[in-house]
Formats: C-alpha cells, structure tokens, sequence
C-alpha cells in the first residue's frame, strides 16, 4: 500500500537540482526541482549502483555523475547509453512550502 | 533496487576527497561555447598544419609537417572522442554526439562500444581483469613500451573489435560491459565505419591522394604522440586501489600542451570527478588542489624518467625514478614479478 512521506520544503531544493531523501526503511530517493516542477525518482541510477544526489540537472534531465548516463525526470525514461532501463518515478504534491512522494 | 554497499565506484568518495556540493554543481555546469571555441582552436591548427604539409608536398620536408599535422589531428580527436563519450564537453546532445562519431571515426573506435568500454575505466580504475582499458601489462618494461608507443597492440585491438562487431560477433569484455539492447546498436555503427573505411581505400585507390597525404597517413603518424599521452595516465601507479590518488598520474604542462591534451593532464581531477568537463578541470584543480599530490613534471621529462625506468627494468636494475610518482611494488632491482595483463 502506497503512502505519501514528507521530504523536504520547496526551499531545500535549489532551482536545477536535487536532493536525495532515504526513507527509514532502506529505500532511498531523488527529488528534484526543474523548470517543469518538482519530481520525485529512485535514488540509484539503473545503470551500476550509483546514487544520484550529485548528479546534473539539466533542465528536467538527470545526470548519472559516474557515467553520466541520463534519465528523463518527468517519466524515469532512460535517454541516454550507458543508462538503459528506466528509473522508477514517483507521484510529487506541495502543501504550501512542504514536499510529499507517494511511495 | 541495488544497494549502496554492494557497490564502490573509484572516484573521490572512494578516494576520500571532499568538495563543497555546490561548487560541484557550478563546476558540472554544461555550456556549448569553451567546447565550440576548443573546436575552432582545432580546425585552425589543422588548417596551418595542413597547409604546412601542402606547401612542403614533394620534399623530405613533408614529413615532419605530417607528423606535426597528424598530432594535430589525433590528439585532440582522441580527447574529443573521450569526452563526449562522457557526453560533458557541449551542453546541446546532438552537437555532443556529432562530435563523438567524427572522432571516433578518426579513432577508429565505434562510439557505443567507445562509450561503454569507458564505463568500467572508471568504476573500476586501474582494476585488474575489471578495467577494460588497461592497454598494456604492468609492470611495463622496454619491449612493452616500444609496442605501446607504436600503436601497434591498439590498432590491433581496434581492428578486431571493429571486425566482430561487424559480423555480429561481441567479445566476453562487450558483453559484460554493455546492456543487451546496446549490442545491435554497436554492430550497426561499426559497420557504418567500415563501409565508410572502405570508401575512402577505394576512393584512394581510383586516385583520390588527398585522403592518403591529409587523412590516413597523418592519423598512423600521430598515433605515437597520442599513445605517449595516454600512456603517462596511469603508468606506473597502483593496481586496485580504491584511491584514484594512488592509481592515476596528473601532470604539469604549458598552454600548448593543455590545448592539444584538451586539460587531460588533470587526470586525477577527471577520474575523481568525470562529471566535470574537460574546461573546467583548471578550476576543479584549484578547488581541490591541497588534497592531491603534487601533478608530475612537465610531460617530456616524466616521458624521459618512464622511458629510463623501463629501460633499467629490462636491463634488471633499479627502477626507482627520479622524480615522477611511483607505485612502491614498481620500485624493484634485479628483475620483476608480472602484476596485470592487458585488457585490450
Ligand atoms: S552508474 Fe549511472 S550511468 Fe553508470
């Protein structure tokens, strides 16, 4: 059963970036705040087992920082070699200031 | 979901470097201007070069000029075609990737299988049997050298890679370091390669010369300064280390040597963050400077002292160099135990 966990305010989160949020039961996630919104992602690239938290936004593109392969934020979809599955996303909603995943 | 433990990456988390995450972001930042100004830089040396080699066609002359030209041409292509195979030197993705098939073409190396054969470089940096760019075996000694140097064991590599994947046929490295869908992918452009490779050999055969003296001539004769360049990445420094620090060589050079090696010579710099294009490595350099060793000498004196040392190693005397960085077990007299083979 799904549920909706706080993460973070709109302030934590720099225009083109992201942050990384770990829940407490082990899994762990990227949220993002593009031109297009806020959006929410697994935390680990599909490629090799490498987090995406000091990764590249590039526009509502995500950066893999190790072999900068590269996801489409807004549906997960793998756009780029060496990334070719795509990554899992995640329902985002704001209350006010305040981010909540649907995981 | 992979998990965190089962996975250590060689770059500056495994090499305990630490960077404020802002500045990171600033200094991963993707622009089209430094890469097109590096392109325009190139294209004007070519043409220069070229029109040395033209004016000097009929002379003994002509030779140097073509070594100077084929330089010319196959360092800086070899950097292009690393770095876009990083995909961080332009911030628009088709100038990126038309970028990364005409220097790849040049060499000689199909752009996927450039791009994924890149991967495990980096996850496993100097990694015994897991890099699958270790071009030669270590320790090196002089007869390793001279057949490093003179392109020979690469251009063997690249042909027979270019051969099979031709065919259709993709070796156990191939295999392990790409994803099933990139397999046809990588046949389809290697055969795009061939039938242009092809083109050009009939095309000089019917009498087209021009492609002869200003393509495939210059490209043999740049390959060794290519190859020297490469060579002093990594050359003796540490096996399977988790530390870039310990497995990866930066070196001190001069403006001329940072065009033509397009700022490669922060090597450490770039394993520790490839993320980083290749212009802005002079400033991730100064960010990070007090945590690195000190870069080896200029590039013609840690060439000599490699040179010196895998000399005195064939020769069974003391390897220990003078001034350049050395792993410990590289330091050895009377004779040496093999440590790696060569991955490609
Ligand atoms: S780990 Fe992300 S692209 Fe390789």
């Amino acid at each position: 059963m799904s549920e909706w966990v706080h993460v973070g305010q709109t302030s934590d989160i720099d225009e083109e970036d992201l942050i990384r949020f770990d829940h407490e039961d082990g899994r762990t996630f990227a949220v993002y705040n593009t031109e297009k919104g806020f959006f929410a992602t697994d935390g680990f690239c599909t490629h090799e087992a490498q987090h995406l938290e000091d990764g590249l936004v590039i526009g509502t593109v995500i950066e893999c920082p190790l072999h900068q392969g590269r996801f489409d934020v807004t549906n997960g979809r793998a756009l780029s070699a060496p990334a070719c599955v795509d990554l899992k996303t995640y329902p985002v909603k704001l209350e006010g200031d305040e981010i909540y995943i649907e995981i | 979901m992979p998990t965190e433990t089962a996975f250590v990456a060689t770059n500056w988390q495994s090499s305990g470097i630490k960077i404020d995450k802002k500045r990171l972001k600033q200094l991963c930042k993707r622009y089209d201007k430094p890469g097109l100004i590096y392109l325009a830089k190139w294209a004007l040396a070519l043409f220069v070069s070229g029109a040395v080699v033209w004016a000097t066609l009929g002379t003994w002359l002509v030779w140097p000029a073509m070594i100077a030209y084929g330089t010319i041409m196959m360092v800086p292509g070899y950097c292009l075609s690393h770095e876009t195979a990083h995909g961080t030197p332009f911030r628009s993705r088709w100038l990126n990737e038309t970028v990364l098939w005409v220097t790849s073409f040049i060499y000689m190396e199909e752009p996927l299988h450039r791009r994924m054969h890149h991967t495990s470089h980096h996850t496993f940096t100097w990694h015994i049997d897991k890099d699958s760019q270790m071009p030669f075996d270590t320790p090196m000694d002089f007869k390793g050298w001279l057949i490093e140097i003179s392109g020979i064991s690469l251009l063997k590599y690249h042909i027979k890679e270019l051969l099979e994947l031709t065919v259709g046929h993709f070796s156990q490295h191939t295999r392990e370091v790409s994803q099933v869908g990139d397999l046809p992918k990588m046949a389809r452009g290697a055969r795009i390669f061939m039938a242009i490779y092809l083109g050009i050999a009939i095309a000089i055969f019917m009498g087209q010369l021009w492609l002869l003296w200003f393509l495939v001539l210059p490209r043999f004769l740049g390959i060794p300064a290519m190859m020297l360049y490469g060579l002093i990445q990594h050359v003796e420094l540490q096996e399977n280390s988790p530390s870039i620090l310990e497995s990866t060589r930066s070196f001190k050079t001069n403006a001329f040597g940072r065009f033509l090696y397009a700022n490669m010579n922060f090597h450490c710099e770039h394993h520790l963050f490839p993320q980083v294009p290749f212009y802005a490595l002079p400033e991730l350099n100064r960010e990070i400077r007090d945590q690195l060793p000190e870069p080896d000498p200029g590039f013609f004196r840690t060439q000599f002292e490699v040179l010196s040392v895998v000399i005195r190693r064939s020769l069974k005397k003391n390897t220990k160099a003078k001034s350049i960085r050395q792993a410990p077990h590289m330091i050895t007299e009377g004779g040496y135990q093999p440590i790696a083979t060569k991955s490609m």
